[in-house]
């Protein structure tokens, strides 16, 4: 049981570089100022009582109660801006400002904890406010967002790091959370292709015929995707067992290759075909953040040749090893 | 550690959650009669989650601010298990002369017009009537603003029958028919809703 334990611990605090951080505090900050981008018309129509709306958010944010009053709403923003005498379009042009910056900070790594940290309030805010309007990308911006809020930044290629001057990060913390992401992205594909092979629509191919002729998918002319109806069987059969098998696959030296490439294959193809570019780029940002370069999972220690350095290096994984009675030795299987 | 098994346990109940609220309530290859289990097993989840306890408890209400707030509320069955029908709302605008318009939702953006269409998905998903009429009331109240003389506004919800492969290579295409049609009038001082 031990030994168990302490496997499960070398697994769960690998050793890795704080690549993988830049790269998701990179992709999650474009993301995020592509959606303001994105709303940049419809921003004041959407949160507003007063203007003309798609829909308002006093419903939504109603129906939010439902679930939890003290989940963030734009209601808040407004009501505090009520209180200190600033009405509701000023504080929602000054929302929609502070996010892009809040963007564009993180993009850069300049004060990149407290950009995360705005970015992910203003943005859970901003999406919780038009629950009814939001989709799958939004979801995964919010759990870029909250990753970066609790991953150990800055990274290396953040201005931060450049400015503080600071020691590299401890690599065990860095691979934890990696790990947490690569897990929680495991978990995703895995019910996201289960829940495929249990409609008759995966096997036969008419679920992807659906997905790119229903508006507003609808990016190729249907006359144009009649020629490779086909391939739709095999394409998605394919699909279901990339997504399935992604959590067993991307683990194996010998199939990772295969499957990353795959996966980020079938990420640009849904960009492309189906218009959701956004979804594409948080998809493939999550993937080469998790899996991409600098990762090589084994089980085993890799060995390297012995170089002394100073005591003040060991990590804080180390030392809480070295505090470990029972840490002493490790069973071989 | 524990935050982590937290984390990852929460990530997980919500993924069997959903994907048993799916099996239990759309047709997939498994047997109907297994739908009774597949509410069975959402239900007991849900109550792991805390979703059965009272409104005000505070653990429900921790859990549910830490579920949306790592974005960890939802599962993630897109598209599945079938591609969803499209749907699509178009108003009937008729004036004091006798005169009839029609519209349709507008936007400023096609990002907002992928998220519109998720938004008739939800529509259609509603299985509360008052709900799924306040949202439509809503959204023919956005158009209403931009024709202020129009006396009254049907607002008809319809599902679109997507061809099969093979039927658009004879010529078929889709067609759309009414699920769902609302008569609203609304006044500038006070918005007033007739019986649908």
């Amino acid at each position: 049981m031990r030994n168990l334990t302490r496997r499960l611990e070398f697994f769960l605090f690998p050793a890795d570089s704080d690549h993988w951080l830049g790269i998701l505090r990179i992709g999650i900050a474009i993301q995020v100022v592509l959606y303001c981008l994105s709303l940049r018309e419809d921003w004041n129509d959407l949160f507003s009582l007063t203007s003309v709306g798609l829909i308002k958010r006093d419903l939504t944010e109603a129906v939010l109660s439902a679930n939890s009053h003290l989940i963030p709403r734009i209601g808040w923003l407004v009501d505090a801006g009520a209180y200190l005498g600033v009405n509701e379009q000023t504080v929602l042009t000054v929302s929609w400002w502070t996010l892009v910056l809040a963007g564009f900070c993180l993009l850069v790594g300049f004060f990149s904890r407290s950009a995360a940290i705005v970015a992910a309030i203003l943005h859970l805010c901003a999406v919780k406010s038009t629950e009814a309007l939001t989709y799958g990308v939004d979801n995964f911006t919010t759990i870029g967002l909250f990753y970066l809020m609790i991953a150990p930044l800055p990274d290396r290629w953040a201005i931060d790091s450049w400015l503080s001057k600071t020691g590299k990060q401890d690599q065990h913390l860095q691979g934890f959370h990696r790990r947490i992401l690569q897990l929680h992205l495991c978990l995703i594909y895995f019910f996201g292709g289960i829940t495929k092979c249990a409609g008759a629509g995966w096997w036969d191919g008419t679920s992807v015929w659906r997905a790119l002729f229903r508006p507003p998918f609808n990016m190729i002319p249907p006359e144009l995707l009649i020629v490779g109806k086909g391939i739709f069987p095999a394409l998605s059969v394919s699909v279901c067992l990339l997504e399935t098998g992604y959590s067993f696959f991307i683990w194996s030296r010998k199939t990772r290759f295969l499957w990353f490439a795959a996966v980020l294959a079938m990420h640009i193809g849904i960009g492309l075909a189906m218009g959701l570019y956004l979804f594409a780029l948080v998809m493939i940002t999550f993937n080469i953040a998790a899996f991409g370069p600098g990762f090589a999972f084994s089980w085993k220690r890799p060995n390297g040749p012995a170089q002394m350095v100073s005591p003040g290096k060991a990590t804080w994984f180390a030392k809480r090893l070295l505090a470990r009675r029972d840490a002493t030795f490790l069973y071989r299987c | 550690m524990a935050c982590l098994g937290l984390h990852l346990f929460f990530i997980f109940s919500v993924c069997v959650r959903d994907t048993f609220s799916i099996f239990a309530t759309t047709p997939t290859i498994f047997s109907p009669k297994l739908a009774k289990y597949w509410r069975g097993g959402e239900q007991s989840v849900s109550a792991a989650l805390g979703q059965r306890l009272a409104a005000s408890n505070p653990v429900r209400n921790a859990i549910a601010v830490y579920l949306h707030g790592a974005g960890i509320e939802a599962g993630y069955g897109f598209f599945a298990p079938n591609v969803p029908n499209n749907y699509k709302l178009v108003f009937e605008l008729h004036y004091a002369d006798g005169r009839m318009e029609y519209e349709i939702p507008r936007v400023s953006s096609r990002a907002t017009g992928l998220r519109l269409s998720g938004l008739l998905d939800q529509i259609a998903d509603t299985s509360y009537e008052p709900l799924r009429q306040m949202m439509v009331k809503i959204l023919t109240y956005s158009v209403w603003q931009d024709h202020p003389n129009a006396t009254s506004i049907r607002a008809v919800f319809g599902i679109a029958n997507l061809p099969t492969p093979g039927d658009f290579a004879k010529g078929q295409k889709e067609s759309y028919e009414p699920l769902y049609v609302y008569d609203f009038t609304f006044r500038k001082a006070d918005p007033k809703q007739e019986a649908p």
